[in-house]
């Protein structure tokens, strides 16, 4: 329905300090039969942060990056980050409500020597896109160490389910303007109780705890460095329900919410709080183990909140 | 006897009496309560019009004020009340600039988690409505510099310079924007990320990898503060950014 091979775009994070997650991701893409197109000199997607100072801008970027997905002949992009994915399907959804807003973007881009968009390519989350076009079916097949009495707490963070307008979660009848409506994509995870990374892990084998509704509460993003208070609050309350729930282990789908989950807990159990020691994974390094690889070969020591000790203790690592 | 929305009503129009009768009946009791009426005489909607021209601002007419935003918004929820996205909508709306002034602590405050625009029965993109209310503020100089608008700018600046961003800069680079010292090394002026006064958190952060003697990791993120990663085709696509973000701030 989205293609076995698709434009990947990783974004900033996942060829620096999260590489833990963009490596697993290969692995576990591999795995499953499918086939990512590295996206050549791609640029920043803008995040969270730059569309708060200029609209233009930040759709220009995104453009752009469009623009080399379609150049490399794919109708879909896929990004395994929450804010890459966010940006790309915002900039979707104006490009394709505004009146005249295309003709505009297009000239800018061939002004700053870029292809113009033939047409716009729609942007999936990795979950989305691994869970329609492998499942968990070929998840469980593949799957040579079972994750068998692993806990996880399922995680999925902000803009992987919202808002639907980008992210085509869920649809209603009402609004003025027709284009503008919001539509659900046949492919997309549930708007309010997204079960993808469950049902993907469960099929490996782990267990889910209970989650909701802190699996899609905010981490803080965009603010996790600029609203130290705040942030500090949610991650706390985050990490607090995993552990009450009995998870033994956290698992992400997106760099910035495990950066900011691992970051906040240094401080938490640096300050003295209590029961904020869950570790976290990305799903694809946990999948990846499932898969066989070792642990050093999904990177699982690049994760700062360590949590080679819990799955060493399962007999998993 | 309970306010509804308590959070709206300032300290001193809110009136308690122990004893009150009004045209000679004792009220005393549950009806001990008042609130002193404010009365408005003139709207401004210049204000209104100003986040209407925003591209992200056109759907604040849609809005009937039913509060599913607020009710979602964990900003509100768990942290401050007085954090109210409904709220925001109605004084812009309404031009009631004083009012918003007032609340001007909070709010910057919102994380973008899209709860509200999510839940929103009438299709208003709230967030991003909140954020072109923000813009207007700040260019009719209603708001002082605030933490993630400063952090913006720093983020769009090295976008745009770099085409890529890279997280130890970032970090640091907002670390030494508080006012952290940051040791740096004396040829390439690069952060040493475990010295003078990074937090002790980060020092602790950093010093995982090493003491797991992950080279590879440490290689990787050395190389990325040594060179920043770039995106190669990039000078002329810059400067078209610089124009378009140019004419925008005006
Ligand atoms: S949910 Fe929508 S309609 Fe209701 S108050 Fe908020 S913005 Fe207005
Ligand atoms: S996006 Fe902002 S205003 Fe909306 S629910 Fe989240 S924190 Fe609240």
């Amino acid at each position: 329905m989205i293609g076995k091979r698709v434009a990947y775009y990783p974004g900033c994070s996942l060829e620096g300090a999260s590489r833990a997650y963009d490596v697993s991701t290969r692995i576990v893409v591999k795995e499953l039969g499918l086939e990512l197109d590295y996206l050549e000199d791609y640029n920043c997607c803008g995040a969270m942060e730059t569309k708060n100072v200029s609209f233009m801008g930040t759709l220009l970027l995104n453009a752009r990056n469009m623009s080399l997905a379609r150049q490399q002949g794919h109708k879909a992009i896929v990004a395994p980050c929450n804010g890459c994915s966010f940006s790309l399907q915002r900039a979707e959804y104006f490009l394709e409500t505004q009146d005249g807003l295309l003709d505009k973007v297009n000239e800018l881009l061939k002004e700053g020597g870029v292809e113009p968009l033939d047409e716009i390519p729609q942007t999936y989350h990795l979950l989305e896109w691994l869970y329609t076009e492998a499942g968990p079916e070929k998840v469980k097949e593949r799957t040579k160490r079972p994750l068998k009495g692993l806990k996880v707490a399922n995680y999925y963070g902000c803009l992987y389910t919202r808002p639907h307008f980008y992210s085509r979660t869920y649809s209603h009848k009402g609004g003025e303007d027709e284009r503008a409506r919001p539509r659900r994509r046949i492919t997309a995870d549930d708007d309010e109780h997204p079960f993808y990374m469950n049902a993907l892990l469960e099929a490996a084998g782990a267990q889910s705890v209970d989650f909701e509704p802190m699996h899609t509460q905010c981490c803080g993003g965009p603010h996790s460095l600029s609203d130290e208070e705040v942030s500090e609050r949610f991650v706390k309350m985050i990490l607090q329900t995993a552990k009450k729930n009995g998870a033994h282990i956290i698992a992400t789908e997106c760099p910035l919410c495990h950066a900011s989950l691992e970051m906040y807990r240094y401080r938490l159990i640096l300050k003295g709080e209590k029961d904020v020691d869950v570790p976290a994974a990305y799903f694809t390094q946990l999948l990846g183990i499932a898969f066989g690889y070792s642990a050093s070969d999904v990177k699982l020591q690049d994760n700062l909140s360590d949590p080679l000790p819990v799955l060493r203790s399962l007999g998993l690592a | 006897m309970a306010i509804h929305e308590r959070s709206l009503v300032e300290e001193d129009r809110i009136l308690r009496k122990e004893k009150l009768v009004v045209d000679g009946i004792d009220v005393s009791g549950d009806w001990n309560l008042i609130i002193l009426p404010r009365v408005i005489e003139d709207y401004d909607t210049s204000f209104l019009d100003e986040v209407l021209k925003e591209p992200e601002g056109k759907t604040i007419l849609q809005c009937y004020q039913c509060s599913y935003c607020t009710a979602s918004c964990p900003v509100h929820n768990y942290w401050d009340e007085r954090y109210n996205p409904r709220h925001f909508i109605h004084l812009a709306r309404l031009g009631l600039l004083d009012e918003l002034q007032k609340r001007a602590d909070v709010m910057w405050r919102c994380v973008s988690c899209h709860k509200c625009t999510h839940r929103c029965p009438k299709g208003v993109l709230v967030e991003e409505v909140l954020k072109a209310i923000l813009r207007v503020m700040a260019r009719r100089g209603l708001i002082e510099e605030y933490p993630s608008k400063k952090f913006d700018k720093f983020f769009l600046d090295t976008v745009v310079e770099y085409g890529r961003i890279e997280d130890g800069e970032l970090l640091f680079g907002w670390l030494e924007k508080q006012g952290y010292k940051i040791v740096k090394d004396p040829i390439l002026r690069k952060p040493i990320p475990f010295l003078g006064g990074t937090p002790k958190w980060l020092k602790d952060m950093v010093k995982k990898p090493i003491k797991s003697m992950n080279i590879s990791f440490l290689m990787l993120n050395a190389k990325h503060m040594l060179f920043h990663p770039r995106t190669k085709n990039w000078n002329r696509f810059r400067q078209v950014l610089r124009k378009v973000i140019k004419e925008e701030a005006k």
